[in-house]
């Protein structure tokens, strides 16, 4: 029962995606700000790039904007580039967790894995959860903008 | 004042996490528990009563002894709003995904004009 230490799989998320694109494509739109800025979601968020210092230690600055408004900083550090191949970063604002993104080449297309691992279950589970009330609260929101879209109907 | 239960206070905790797994497996009274903890069964008794208090433990008086029970219906939900969660990190892939595939064709336009 005490394998907890060594056993990740209930503080980790795994993707993986085949993409349609040559490995070299797939890089550059991953490294580079401006790049990154046009599909670094959610919907209806934008970013902003401060900072992206591509190298081991190098300190990468995004603040991500929300469609009500509300700024979310995100602060990482680069431990590990390969080009082609592998991108470790340390996301260091909560919530914590590490993530490693490895491109895989397959003709002209590429494997993109990434694989994010939080510090603890307890980081994992409090993330998921603030996720949820997030969600709870944007719903909230969109109900509260259609409500107020079909008063003005009613009442013009 | 009480404080607020809920499933995920519940299974924060390691000892919590692995007293859910025990009884998950088989019903059993709190001796029984406690006998595979390395803690006083006050400790496991404490435990026990979050649990049961956040609704992932049931406890049924059986004779003498009340049996401890794992509700895993509330987990189901913990597990759903992981699920939830995954998403959101899928749907950066989406649009990366997208993204790609606007941008090669407008490199392949561009190549075209020349």
């Amino acid at each position: 029962m005490q394998s907890e230490k060594n056993n990740t799989s209930d503080r980790e998320l795994l993707l993986s995606r085949l993409l349609d694109a040559p490995v070299e494509l797939v890089w550059e739109v991953w490294t580079h700000a401006e790049h990154i800025a046009n599909w670094w979601g959610p919907d209806g968020f934008t970013n902003t790039i401060s900072k992206m210092d591509l190298r081991p230690g190098g300190e990468w600055d995004l603040v991500m904007h929300g469609p009500d408004g509300t700024d979310y900083k995100n602060k990482s550090i680069f431990r590990e580039v390969i080009q082609h191949k592998k991108i470790v970063y340390e996301h260091v604002s909560a919530p914590k967790f590490t993530a490693t993104i490895q491109f895989e080449r397959q003709g002209e297309k590429t494997l993109l894995t990434w694989h994010i691992l939080f510090e603890s279950r307890e980081v994992f589970l409090q993330t998921v959860k603030t996720f949820k009330a997030d969600e709870g609260l944007k719903q909230n929101i969109e109900k509260l903008n259609h409500y107020l879209a079909v008063q003005k109907q009613t009442n013009g | 004042m009480e404080a607020r239960r809920d499933v995920f206070q519940a299974i924060a905790d390691p000892t919590r996490r692995a007293i859910i797994q025990l009884i998950a497996e088989k019903p059993q009274n709190l001796n029984a528990i406690a006998e595979n903890f390395d803690m006083t069964r006050q400790a496991v008794s404490l435990h026990i009563k979050l649990l049961s208090e956040c609704g992932l433990i049931e406890i049924r008086q059986q004779g003498r002894e009340r049996i401890c029970e794992a509700q895993l219906r509330q987990l189901s939900e913990v597990s759903l709003w992981v699920e939830q969660y995954r998403q959101h990190w899928d749907n950066k892939l989406n649009s990366l995904e997208k993204y790609l595939h606007q941008l090669q064709k407008q490199r392949k336009n561009a190549k075209r004009k020349k």
